[in-house]
Parts: structure tokens; C-alpha cells; sequence
């Protein structure tokens, strides 16, 4: 399966889910800012998306990709900012993402906020890749 | 209130409202798993009742206020029957105290198998349920958790959050097509208000229709509020106790 083949499903269950239009799902809009959808709008995306590909991608693995698996102590500051550790991490797994106009600004907690359109598509390529390896 | 083909769990389903639930439920097509947790002997004769009619069910042993025999439960109807499509949370006990003597634990595990075993099975549930964008739970709440009765501040308590429950499960479950619902009976004829049976004189005139229900009545507004006839109704608590709740009090129960 493409990646552009992966992006329709991902948009399809955007749309259907949080009942945005199909030309506000581009690659780069944030799914918690420029789609507006809440914890339970993005509950209901990967659950079409499973429905959809036969295979499961939770929150779970949306954290630890942005995370990388880092504790929290250790990917964000004292003041709750994100680290140097965290903003290193996020270089790797947001590429989108210019870490250094976060620096010592934008607080940890807030790092689901960053996640786009683009970033759930490469998620789910990498999940059925892991899939693809599992069944073979 | 067709249910042919629909898979459903009733929990403490060998005795009393569960009985009549599961009895019913598979005269109308359901395939009913009859979860007990002590009363073995008594699940086998549900079970044997549904498939001498020509119905199909199966029991299951699980105590729903331990997760993980409730986890192990849906596993192991979904690997028998492919799907779940309703959950009936019928499954309750009693510890009636006056709050003068009762202690913690008293309403804890009460607490913990009444709302507990609600939240387990729901829970446990919901993932199948959410995958196919289909389901109802039903919660077998009570007239208690509305109305206060002398002795029952802990059953009340476990039946008033199961109402809450209810209503906040439905809310965020609507949108993945799962209806949550919840039906409050008065005085059934059951084991579990077996002493108040023996007194009846006392408690008839308190109710309207001046008489107890019958577990079959509850049973109708279960399978109702599961049918596809209750398909816009969701977050409800459906009151089956021939008009009590509307009283206010006349007499004394205790």
C-alpha cells in the first residue's frame, strides 16, 4: 500500500470522524489545532482506521512516537517546558517540527498539539510495516 | 424486539431478573452467554431450558468485580461466537445495614460488584463493540438509587452510579453507534428480596399497582431498550416498578 493510498484512509476517517471538510485534511494541519478534534474525535479516527486496515494503532503509539519513549521527567524541564532530550526527540519524530523556536517555550504536556496529518500517515505506514514483518 | 443473531452477555444470569432476561432474550433469537459466579447448578438449568426451546447459549463462570475474569469472559465469547452485540449488567448483591452499623467494606464490596462489575463489563466490552461501530448495554440498576429505603445507603449508592454511569458512557459512546441504558426495577420476585416477599402487607400499599413484579416484566423493558425498537433511546433510566418511585412515602417500610 502507497503512502498517498494511506493518507486517503487517514483523511477519510478525519473527515468522517471529526466532520471537517476534505480540503482542510492537508499534510501539515495539526489534528488537535487546525481540526479541532478532542480525545474522543481521535479515539474515533483510529478506530476507523483499524476497521479500515485491519490493524491497530492506538493513542498509546502516538505518544510514544512523538516521545520516543522518554519518561516525562526527562522530556520536559523543571518548568514544564520540553527538554533539550525531548526536543532532540521530537526532531527525529515531528520533522516538521523547528525545535528551536520551542526552546524554553512550549510546555510539555502540550506536545500532542503538534502532531499533523503527515505525521499520523507516517504512523500508520510504519504500524503496517511492523505488521507486514509480523505476518511474514 | 427481534434479536435473532444478536450475541449477549447477561451477567448473573442463573437466577432471579438475569434468568428471566437470558430466557427471554434467546425466545427472541438471542444467543445468550449466562455469566454466574457461585450458582454453577443453577446456570446449567438456564443454559438447558434456552436449548430445549431450540435456542442457543452457553454459561460462563466469572466474578465481575475482578477485571480479569471479566477480560478473560469476552475473550471467550468472542473466540465462540465471533462477536458481542449486547451486554446486559444484571449481576448485583445486597448487604442491607443501617449506616448506625455498617463499616467500609460493607458498602465497598457492595460498591464493587454492583458498579464494578458494571464499569468491568463495559469496558471489557467496549473495544469489540467500538471495532464494529455497534452495541447497547443494558444496566439493571434499581428504584434504590432514586429513593431512599432503610438499610440499602450501599446498594442505593452502587445503583446511583451505575445511573451516572450510564449517562456519561452514552454520551461518549453515541458517536461509535453503542447505546448505554439503564432500567430501575421496584420489588421483583426474587431470592434477593426474598424476606421483604414474607412481609408483603407492608410494603404493597406503598406501591401503585399494589402488587410486586414479576422478573419477566423487567426482562420485557431489557429486551426492549436492547431491541432495535429503542435504536434513538440512549443515557435512559427506565423506572419498572408499577409507579413507586412516583410516591412519596406514605407509611413506614422499616
Amino acid at each position: 500500500m502507497e503512502r498517498n493510498e494511506i493518507f486517503e484512509v487517514v483523511q477519510q476517517a478525519l473527515v468522517d470522524a471529526i466532520g471537517v471538510d476534505e480540503d482542510e485534511v492537508v499534510g501539515k494541519a495539526t489534528l488537535l489545532g487546525d481540526l479541532g478534534a478532542e480525545s474522543l474525535d481521535l479515539l474515533d479516527v483510529l478506530f476507523r482506521i483499524e476497521r479500515k486496515l485491519g490493524f491497530k494503532v492506538t493513542i498509546n503509539d502516538i505518544t510514544l512516537m512523538i516521545t520516543g519513549g522518554i519518561p516525562d521527567e526527562e522530556f520536559g524541564t523543571e518548568e514544564g517546558y520540553i527538554s533539550d532530550v525531548g526536543l532532540t526527540q521530537l526532531k527525529k519524530s515531528l520533522p516538521q517540527i523547528d525545535v528551536d523556536s520551542l526552546r524554553g517555550k512550549f510546555e510539555a504536556e502540550r506536545v500532542l498539539t503538534l502532531f499533523t496529518v503527515d505525521n499520523l500517515v507516517s504512523l500508520v505506514e510504519t504500524r503496517k510495516g511492523e505488521m507486514a514483518s509480523v505476518n511474514n | 424486539m427481534d434479536l435473532t443473531d444478536k450475541v449477549m452477555l447477561v451477567t448473573g444470569g442463573s437466577r432471579g431478573i438475569g434468568r428471566a432476561i437470558s430466557l427471554a432474550a434467546a425466545s427472541r433469537g438471542a444467543k445468550v452467554v449466562i455469566n454466574y459466579n457461585h450458582n454453577a447448578a443453577q446456570a446449567e438449568e438456564v443454559c438447558e431450558l434456552v436449548q430445549a426451546q431450540g435456542g442457543t447459549a452457553s454459561i460462563y463462570q466469572a466474578d465481575v468485580s475482578n477485571m480479569q475474569q471479566v477480560k478473560g469472559m469476552i475473550a471467550f465469547i468472542l473466540d465462540t461466537y465471533g462477536k458481542l452485540d449486547i451486554v446486559v449488567n444484571n449481576a448485583g448483591i445486597a448487604y442491607d445495614r443501617l449506616v448506625f452499623q455498617m463499616e467500609p467494606e460493607d458498602w465497598q464490596k457492595v460498591m464493587n460488584v454492583n458498579f464494578g462489575g458494571v464499569f468491568n463489563c463495559s469496558k471489557a466490552a467496549l473495544e469489540p463493540m467500538m471495532l464494529q461501530r455497534s452495541g447497547v448495554i443494558v444496566n439493571v440498576s434499581s428504584a434504590m438509587s432514586e429513593g431512599g429505603w432503610v438499610g440499602q445507603s450501599n446498594y442505593a449508592c452502587s445503583k446511583a452510579a451505575i445511573n451516572a454511569f450510564t449517562r456519561t458512557a452514552a454520551v461518549e459512546l453515541a458517536r461509535f453507534n453503542i447505546r448505554v441504558c439503564a432500567v430501575l426495577p421496584g420489588f421483583s420476585e426474587t431470592e434477593m428480596v426474598e424476606g421483604l416477599l414474607k412481609e408483603e402487607k407492608r410494603y404493597l400499599p406503598q406501591i401503585p399497582q399494589k402488587r410486586f413484579g414479576k422478573p419477566e416484566e423487567v426482562a420485557q423493558a431489557v429486551l426492549f431498550l436492547a431491541s432495535d425498537a429503542a435504536s434513538h433511546i440512549t443515557g435512559s433510566t427506565l423506572a419498572v416498578d408499577g409507579g413507586a418511585l412516583c410516591t412519596v412515602g406514605i407509611g413506614r417500610p422499616l
